[in-house]
């Protein structure tokens, strides 16, 4: 008697959900003849320069497709990072993507067959002549997933790099110049500390942290040392001139009080906040704050210099766009590709506050735009672009804030906190190719 | 007699048997095989027998995520249980009494609405209450002529901070079920002490805790599981650090699975931790039991 | 007299402590982002802006979100409260042999990590077709939340009164009779609870509903919400709005349910 109610009451809740779960696979299934749809994942904001510049291109490509409709959604970044792997392995992979760049990002899905060699077509339609070969070097990744030469697997819309935001009415009052030499730049640093203020913003719980200390190393590097540490063409001293250099000067700058020596738990939105607030004069951090910068600071004027001394600094390509293999509209995802990489949505890119890697410098006409495409140029032209010191290895990025934070606190040694850093690295290199 | 008496029960957990043998026990003997072979979550796992197992045994970071791990279970079930018991007696039987029972619920409510904020916009939140020049804590602390700390960024003050916030966020779960075991008491027993002239501390230990010992032993062992499986706060928290000072074997665990695509050595980490809570489960479940 | 004000008056401090967190996100959800840079995320909006909160509903089409959560939730809350019944009636009263093994092994369903499960829930959802359905995710949290309540309510049903038990055998009913004639209404409190519970725990879980919910028409809020966080930046003011707007239905649905849990029956009323 139970059996018979519980059965059909089972049975009837679990078709009236298996009712939902039905209609969402049928959407799905793309008509073979007809309208097309082509689906487009990226998350960057809506007001960010990449969002305003693919919104347009969204709209000329549906102009000149008109029997296309795009289907875009704005995906969480949390979620692109842990489930890339298993979304591109699936049905639910969309037709073109924004994707990170990196060994570890793009590297490994390419090593994994989940994204499509679109080296047949950047020769065809002459992108490859547009990017300059640092910007390449992100594009492009070899059977054991490791960039800088091989298939084409990424296009880059956007670049990116570290430089120094200053406070221009604070950097008055202290009666500092804009440094160009790495002297004048400490020697700012201590007018600022004498005066009562610690100079620098640092957010130690994230990224900002090690960029710095990046940047310390970058100052004492060679590029075959960069190639070495990113690429693997050679071996990586960790205790070589450039690390060494970068801890003992990072501890030390913390006991000069350059760096706030409480900065290891702060991240980097509220460094950012701190710095817009005025209570820090100088901000170490990348063209990504840019934007943001424009629109929120409102009570000073700031501007931006490369750090001083070096002819590298942290940057590289911006994300990049990827064809998942599981792609069902592949022509169509070339075509948008295309229409991103044109002068005209370039151009719109840099004029909105980003880094375009393909833009009519002519065309670029506000002020503080220009200034920050600019140093870029100088840095790309002269290959000063040295990528991101969490790149080399998966999870890397977590043992570098820890090292930090212990340079930050004090509790390491700058040679113990070497010794901490250098042996996931070594490790993984052993696993390369694997 | 049992036999057939067990039988016309033993239907009743059909349902649950079936779906989770589904959902949770070929999952994890799944976890358990991943264990044993190096992958990078796509492709074909390698097997490599018992080498992510010998690792983690080796693993500094391991035993240390452990320790971390007991100073949770004890910010995250001794304190609130007992915190809990007193303020859902206290709510139950003195304010819901004295003053109404609207005025307990009001405060229920208070006590419980940390568990429904999300992680994520609580450890924001917290973020800035801490923060070392300008958090809220400091400069109250300071208005008190105390020294103000950098609480989360300090490695020896993160993980007390860390367990501080925990209580917060734990405190409510036991005060709501403590106090619908109340619910349960005859009301005929207080009446009866407190005619007897029982003050309110020896109607609590006499009769409360009793009756709700029930409550008391799913609420300790709810929540040293929870505490054992916590990924969640340290993730918005400190990620871990500073130096690996708030390192708990979940996050490790996630850690391996999902940034560096460690997934065998993840999977290990995960089996070991599982075994764990087990052991745990069945040793108090076994104490309750006997109890009953 | 004192006594009396002094513990009413410690127990509404200790509820405002509680409460500083949600005060601030409060604050920070009618901030204007201009204001939030300037000020700091602790400071007093200087006008109310309510702009953030209107733009987010629109960009993750929010409605879309909320409807989401609260058929996974509401749907987990109620399933997994029945099978915790069925499961704990077999355990706390019918009193099945092996029952602390039983409860054990339920319990693992609690006591996994969560990301021990995914990558093969991933593999065996892919393959009956439930990868990014909410019907998966509401099969995988009714399991989960079912060993907490099965746990909790046949600790519960344990000590039932047995003189009740007998009453009804002898007035001739039925295990199933006596389960929802007797047993049910009686633990009405711990039921309200297991509901109150499920329904919060599951809309505010993230970690697997990122993994399994891929389409944007699938996802629940707390997966929009991590649309806010990105690589480098984060929209502060935004997610404070968008929490807040997150939790409400959870808080809402609490509120209501407090009145169910301070009603109930006691055993001795029903004696």
């Amino acid at each position: 008697m139970f059996n018979l109610r519980v059965g059909v009451a089972t049975v009837a809740a679990l078709a009236a959900l298996a009712a939902c779960g039905g209609t969402e696979q049928a959407a799905d299934k793309p008509a073979a003849d007809g309208p097309r749809v082509l689906k487009l994942w990226h998350y960057e904001g809506a007001d960010s320069a990449m969002g305003k510049a693919w919104a347009e291109a969204v709209k000329q490509f549906e102009a000149t497709h008109p029997n296309v409709t795009v289907k875009f959604e704005e995906k969480a970044f949390e979620q692109i990072r842990q489930s890339a792997g298993m979304i591109l392995n699936s049905d639910e992979a969309p037709d073109v993507m924004e994707y990170n760049k990196g060994n570890a990002t793009a590297g490994l899905l390419s090593k994994q067959g989940l994204l499509t060699d679109l080296t047949p077509e950047v020769t065809k339609r002459g992108w490859d002549k547009l990017l300059s070969p640092s910007i390449q070097t992100t594009a492009r990744y070899d059977e054991r997933g490791v960039m800088g030469a091989g298939k084409w697997y990424g296009v880059p819309n956007y670049a990116e790099y570290v430089m120094v935001y200053y406070n221009k009415d604070a950097f008055k009052k202290a009666g500092v110049e804009v440094p160009t030499t790495y002297e004048e730049f400490t020697a700012a640093l201590d007018t600022f500390v004498k005066a009562g203020t610690t100079p620098i913003a640092v957010g130690g719980a994230e990224y900002p942290a090690q960029q710095i200390f990046y940047q310390l190393a970058l100052s004492k590097a060679q590029r075959s040392w960069v190639d070495a540490f990113q690429l693997y063409k050679g071996k990586v001293d960790f205790k070589g001139p450039e690390f060494r250099y970068a801890a003992d000067t990072f501890a030390d700058w913390v006991k000069k009080g350059y760096i706030d020596k409480d900065s290891a738990a702060i991240k980097a939105e509220d460094m950012g906040v701190s710095f817009i607030g005025g209570k820090y004069p100088i901000l170490v951090s990348g063209s990504w704050w840019y934007g943001r910068l424009v629109s929120d600071v409102k009570d000073f004027e700031w501007g931006s210099f490369l750090w001083p001394g070096n002819t590298m600094s942290a940057g590289s390509s911006g994300n990049v766009w990827v064809v998942p293999e599981n792609a069902k509209n592949k022509d169509l995802a070339y075509d948008f590709i295309d229409i991103t990489m044109k002068k005209d949505i370039q151009n719109l890119l840099g004029n909105s506050g980003g880094i375009p890697v393909a833009a009519d410098t002519a065309a670029i006409t506000d002020e503080k735009s220009k200034e920050l495409i600019e140093n870029f140029n100088t840095l790309s032209a002269s290959d000063g672009l040295a990528f991101y010191p969490d790149w080399p290895a998966p999870g890397y990025y977590d043992v570098l804030v820890a090292g930090v934070q212990n340079l930050i606190n004090g509790t390491k040694t700058p040679d113990a906190v070497l010794d901490e850093i250098a042996a996931p690295y070594q490790e993984n290199l052993a696993d390369i190719g694997n | 007699m049992p036999r057939s008496r067990d039988r016309g029960y033993l239907v009743f957990l059909l349902p649950s048997a079936v779906l989770f043998t589904a959902v949770i026990v070929v999952p994890f003997l799944m976890n358990v095989g991943i264990g044993f072979t190096r992958w990078q979550g796509i492709g074909d796992p390698r097997w490599i027998g018992l080498e992510n197992y010998t690792r983690l045994l080796a693993d500094e970071r391991f035993w240390s995520s452990f320790r971390n791990n007991v100073a949770l279970i004890v910010a995250m079930a001794i304190v609130p249980t007992l915190i809990g018991l007193v303020l859902a007696a206290t709510l139950f039987d003195y304010v819901g009494k004295k003053v109404g029972p609207r005025a307990a619920g009001v405060l229920r409510a208070a006590y419980y609405l940390p568990q429904v904020l999300p992680v994520a916009v609580a450890g924001i939140v917290w973020g800035w209450i801490m923060h070392p020049r300008f958090g809220a804590l400091n400069e109250l602390l300071g208005l008190l002529g105390m020294e103000p700390r950098n609480w989360l960024g300090d490695p020896d003050w993160a993980l007390p901070s860390v367990m501080v916030i925990m209580v917060w966020f734990q405190i409510g779960y036991p005060v709501v079920i403590f106090m619908s075991g109340l619910q349960r008491v005859d009301p005929a027993l207080y009446e009866a002490a407190e005619m007897d002239g029982a003050s309110w501390w020896r109607r609590f230990w006499h009769i409360t805790i009793p009756q709700i010992r029930p409550e008391i032993y799913v609420v300790l062992l709810t929540c040293t599981i929870a505490a054992l499986k916590v990924f969640g706060p340290i993730f918005v928290l400190t990620r871990g650090g500073p130096g690996g000072a708030t390192l708990v074997p979940s996050y490790f665990s996630y850690q391996n699975f999902f940034e560096k695509a460690n997934v065998g050595y993840g999977a290990a980490i995960a089996t070991v931790l599982t075994l764990v809570i087990i052991a745990v489960t069945v040793f108090f479940l076994r104490v309750q039991d006997r109890e009953s | 007299m004192i006594r009396k004000y002094s513990v009413l008056v410690s127990l509404v401090v200790l509820a405002v402590v509680m409460l500083v967190p949600f005060a601030i996100v409060t604050l920070n959800a009618v901030k204007s982002p201009a204001d939030y840079s300037s000020g700091g995320p602790l400071s007093l909006p200087s006008e109310l802006y309510l702009d953030g909160i209107v733009d987010f509903w629109n960009r993750v089409d929010f409605g879309g979100k909320l409807w989401n959560s609260l058929l996974i939730s509401g749907s987990v809350a109620v399933l997994a409260t029945v099978l915790s019944v069925l499961n704990a009636y077999a355990l706390g009263i019918g009193r099945v042999r092996g029952r602390v093994w039983i409860l054990v092994v339920f319990l693992v369903a609690n006591t996994l990590p969560q990301e021990a499960l995914v990558y093969p829930l991933y593999y065996l959802a892919k393959q009956v077709g439930l990868y990014d359905t909410r019907l998966g995710v509401i099969i995988i949290f009714t399991v989960i939340q079912s060993a907490f309540g099965t746990y909790l309510l046949s600790s519960v049903l344990g000590r039932f009164p047995h003189e009740i038990l007998e009453a009804a055998a002898l007035d001739g009913a039925g295990r199933w009779r006596t389960l929802w004639r007797i047993v049910v209404p009686i633990s009405r409190p711990t039921l309200s609870v297991l509901l109150v519970f499920f329904f919060i725990w599951t809309w505010n879980e993230f970690f697997l509903p990122l993994v399994f919910l891929i389409s944007n028409e699938n996802q629940t809020v707390p997966v929009a919400l991590g649309v806010l966080q990105g690589d480098k930046m984060m929209d502060a003011t935004m997610s404070s709005a968008s929490a807040l707007l997150g939790i409400l239905p959870a808080v809402v649905f609490f509120l209501i349910f407090q009145r169910t849990l301070t009603r109930g029956v006691t055993v001795g009323a029903v004696k």
